[in-house]
């Protein structure tokens, strides 16, 4: 049954107290805005962004694109920007991955795994993470081998430095194997598309792993044979104080995304655990009467309804983890807070510093909590 | 109000560092935002000192010699002691410094949105600092330069030899300006790592994770007894950088006068072999002194006329001796020869002019 639905508030009403609560936040702002200004031109400063232009100076641990003490403030910036995205992106796709499957712990069969997950959430959950960071750093750095006694593995090596491992260089002809890729997975999506009709009209299910999965990999391998790629690999190499060659993933990057991992792995685990257990018994066993395999109604009959269930939670979590990203600064790495925070003791411009760095991660936050609450818009429109 | 709950009380609770970060972003934002011109007015903050009848002194929360909190959780080391000097000078009592230990990047952020009224935390003074109105650069205590420690396993003998090392330096600091200008002029490839937290820093080099540590040369000859085989580290040669470790206070012009003239206080002291033992001897028998000592002590010398156009109690500079003591006596108290730094003022650049150092006492008359 609908329930009747409530009606709209009376417009008739005058909002006074929303008019009066608007002034004063407009006041205040006013106020603290020309003070800003006021003060500033009293001390002899004058705000503004041409600083952005002189030479950093300094240099950073790892930077995405090629950067050097001559560049400008801006573009150290741009570094830490993008720093703090692929730590964001990396401990978000950890949390999740580990939050689902602590989720599905919580709530599975297994009475082991529901001890383990609950240990687990309950001692990540109330340590703070930044003594989680320090202790998994400190602990690493002394227990990993140093750099001259580093382990390796199939051109990998570890140790309390970084992560070593060998790259592709990258030559014109790897364009072709690109392009043939790109080529076979448009092959694939068409494929699944005519597969889903076929399933629509027959009824039947065709595997559709069976026959991409080949095409997929086959078109690039014969891309590279046309084009007689020359695969030249740069190899991570140990010369005098460290490995020259390949790429390097840093310790503290290894240990903040883990850390990250961990500390919200636990809570997004709760809030899947929560959103699971809100979905009512009868739709799982509705879907076994019907022949679906518990795999099959997880994956289609409740997983879905979580999804709806848990998205404004879940993109709380993921706004907070990006912000928790910037503990990074306690271990070095070279995040937006600490290119920014370096930046405010060279160039003695807080005020400018403070609001390009919040600029910045409101920038970040916002695009994150759009791009969700577009999703729960529209996952909304099944649920009447 | 979640997050910003959950943030702090992670901060609280661990990361001294961090929370002050963000009780400094709070101060700044509310300084910023609230104060009223802030122009440097001539004994303004002077006042405020007399009127709350105690001096806010920030210095480094865990740094051997210079600061580290004893048994009783009070600040001892070279630096507090010009924290102590400067109550002793203006509220004739060096017990009414409230010293409060704090991280490099929010000192100078804390002295300018007027959190502090001085800091003596080992800050360099550079052109670009003192330019900023919001803080003035005092008096030199101490003649420093930037430095390598490396473990001495390496067999690293000279910093040319450290092309493609990997060098840790604290986060912000001057240290990586220098860092870079050094490499860069001599066109040797390194690797940086800032690190803010200094135990991970440290952790960092004596775990071999950075091959270098960076810092000034008395930092590490300080830090290096942290770890818990001293004589495994080597301070190279070179040093790369001028650092003069400077007193800041906020701007106002009696502060500056009474810390800086305080300060020569401590150094003719110092010249004159005055300690805080004999000064009472020394008074007593005041007009068998030299002349220069006479104008310092005596009750008609030119101190006493000092004290009355800066304001600061008449026998200031007895205060600062009696209770802090000379110059060269606190350094040795601190770190001379009888203390693990056996730092050789002597034959530094720390000695008196006479000596062939740069320190050079200012006529008091």
């Amino acid at each position: 049954m609908i329930p009747p639905r409530l009606p709209p508030p009376d417009r008739k009403i005058l909002p006074v107290w929303d008019i009066f609560a608007t002034a004063v936040v407009v006041l205040l702002i006013a106020f603290a805005v020309n003070n800003v200004i006021t003060n500033m031109s009293l001390a002899g400063a004058t705000p503004g962004f041409g600083f952005l232009w002189q030479n950093a100076g300094f240099d950073v641990s790892e930077a995405l694109i090629p950067y050097s003490p001559e560049n400008g403030y801006y573009r150290v910036i741009i570094v830490g920007l993008l720093n703090t995205l692929l730590l964001a992106v990396v401990s978000l796709v950890l949390a999740t991955a580990l939050g689902l499957l602590i989720g599905l712990m919580a709530v599975g069969p297994s009475p082991i795994g529901r001890i383990a997950a609950s240990g687990y959430v309950e001692v990540f959950r109330n340590l703070p993470k930044l003594l989680i960071l320090l202790i998994l750093f400190v602990t690493a750095v002394n227990e990993l081998p140093h750099v001259r006694s580093a382990v390796g593995f199939g051109g990998f090596y570890l140790s309390n430095r970084s992560l070593y491992f060998p790259t592709l260089v990258f030559t014109p002809q790897i364009w072709g194997v690109l392009a043939s890729m790109g080529g076979a997975i448009l092959l694939a999506l068409l494929m699944q598309s005519r597969l889903k009709q076929h399933r629509i009209k027959t009824g039947k299910a065709l595997p559709m792993l069976g026959a991409c999965v080949p095409c997929v990999l086959l078109l690039p391998v014969l891309g590279a044979w046309v084009l007689d790629v020359q695969w030249v690999w740069s190899l991570p190499e140990f010369a005098g104080f460290d490995y020259k060659g390949g790429l390097r993933l840093s310790l503290q990057f290894i240990v903040i995304a883990l850390t990250l991992g961990l500390y919200h792995g636990a809570q997004i685990g709760e809030v899947i655990r929560g959103g699971i257990e809100a979905v009512p018994s009868g739709q799982g066993e509705a879907a076994q009467a019907l022949g679906l395999s518990r795999g099959q109604a997880l994956r289609l009959i409740i997983l879905p309804q979580v999804v709806r269930i848990i998205l404004p939670s879940m993109s709380n979590q993921y706004v907070n983890l990006i912000k928790n990203t910037s503990v990074a600064i306690a271990v070095g790495y070279a995040d937006l807070m600490s290119v920014a925070g370096t930046i405010i003791n060279q160039s003695f411009r807080p005020l400018e510093m403070m609001l390009i760095t919040m600029g910045m991660y409101l920038v970040i936050c916002l695009s994150v909590t759009m791009m969700l609450n577009r999703m729960n818009e529209r996952l909304r429109l099944a649920q009447h | 109000m979640y997050t910003c709950r959950e943030r702090s009380s992670s901060y609280v609770n661990f990361g001294n560092k961090l929370m002050t970060s963000l009780k400094v972003t709070a101060l700044c934002a509310t300084a910023a935002l609230l104060v009223t011109g802030s122009t440097a007015v001539a004994g303004q903050v002077m006042d405020d000192i007399k009127s709350s009848d105690e001096l806010v002194c920030l210095v480094n929360p865990k740094s051997p010699g210079f600061s580290v909190p004893d048994s009783q959780g009070v600040f001892q080391g070279f630096n507090t002691d010009f924290c102590r000097m400067a109550a002793a000078a203006i509220l004739g009592d060096a017990s009414k410094a409230d010293i409060r230990g704090i991280g490099f990047s929010d000192s100078m952020k804390t002295i300018v949105a007027g959190g502090a009224h001085m800091a003596s935390r080992s800050i360099t003074a550079t052109g670009t600092r003192d330019a900023d109105a919001g803080m003035a650069f005092v008096a030199t205590t101490f003649y420093d330069g930037q430095g390598f420690m490396v473990p001495s396993a390496l067999g690293v003998s000279s910093a040319s030899q450290l092309s493609g090392a990997t060098v840790c330096a604290e986060d912000g600091s001057t240290t990586l300006l220098t860092l870079a200008d050094w490499f860069g002029d001599h066109k040797i490839e390194y690797r940086v790592e800032n690190i803010a937290d200094k135990t991970a820093r440290l952790e960092a080099f004596f775990s071999g994770k950075c091959d270098v540590y960076a810092s000034d040369i008395t930092a590490l000859n300080s830090d290096r007894l942290l770890s818990d085989t001293p004589d495994a580290f080597t301070i190279l040669p070179e040093v790369i950088s001028a650092e003069p470790l400077t007193l800041v206070t906020q701007p106002d012009q009696d502060l500056e006068a009474a810390v800086f003239w305080a300060f020569q206080v401590m150094l003719n002291a110092d010249k004159y072999d005055i300690t805080s033992e004999n000064i009472d001897a020394i008074t007593a028998d005041i007009s068998a002194q030299p002349k220069a000592v006479r104008r310092m002590f005596a009750q008609d010398g030119a101190t006493a006329d000092m004290a009355t156009k800066l304001g600061l109690p008449a026998d200031w500079a007895y205060q600062v001796v009696k209770q802090v003591g000379s110059y060269g006596e606190v350094f040795d108290h601190h770190l001379g020869a009888e203390t693990p730094f056996k730092l050789d003022r002597a034959n530094s650049v720390n000695a008196d002019f006479a000596d062939g150092g740069l320190m050079y006492a200012y006529p008091i008359r």
